[in-house]
């Protein structure tokens, strides 16, 4: 279980500029579908956007904090 | 030690036009998102494997370590690796993931579910 306070910290360790929509798939706090916008994935492969995500989650990911997510990233232009 | 499970993912991956490595298998996966990438990729009609690596944390790592991507379901197509439905979902709504499939099989028109030619 992650606050969505922290989960959004985690990310922006990563992607400083990042916007993070959080949704609470199953209301336990660890199942998110995430809407991440960030000027870092400009000119990136899909694949590569989402890397950089994981890679922001990845302790949580092992420690169980955060169960499950879906991700959908968005490049922010300006 | 995780390096001869790379032997053994390498057979596999190319053995495999889409490998699907998940919680569970086919018949009983036992995890939404291995299921939803079994009934997406059902959805294209391609023959597609889906091998169960829930149990086996040393492969799981191996794949990881391959991959850079922590998660499962991990998606493999014609020895390429895709992620998952996430990534597979928006090539689908681009139409680039039609054409990948479609070169991996050779160029074979998409098979219909429900014409099955006889010829």
């Amino acid at each position: 279980m992650i606050a969505g306070t922290a989960l959004q910290a985690l990310i922006r360790t990563q992607l400083p500029d990042a916007d993070v929509g959080i949704v609470d798939r199953t209301g336990t706090m660890d199942h998110f579908n995430l809407t991440i916008r960030s000027r870092a994935f400009k000119g990136k492969t899909l694949l590569e956007q989402h890397r950089l995500v994981y890679g922001a989650l990845e302790e949580a990911l092992r420690d169980g904090r955060v169960h499950a997510v879906e991700l959908k990233t968005i490049v922010a232009e300006s | 030690m995780a390096d001869n499970y790379n032997d053994e993912i390498e057979r596999e991956v190319a053995e495999h036009k889409i490998l699907v490595y998940g919680k569970g298998t086919k018949d009983a996966p036992r995890c939404g998102f291995t299921l939803e990438t079994i009934e997406f990729f059902d959805s294209f009609g391609y023959p597609f494997e889906v091998i169960d690596v829930l149990e086996n944390q040393a492969k799981r790592d191996a794949l990881s370590q391959m991959t850079n991507w922590p998660t499962l379901p991990k998606v493999f197509i014609n020895g390429t690796f895709y992620g998952d439905t996430d990534i597979l979902g928006a090539m689908a709504e681009s139409g680039e993931l039609q054409t990948t499939l479609q070169d991996a099989f050779g160029g074979t028109a998409l098979p219909t579910k429900q014409t099955i030619n006889l010829r």
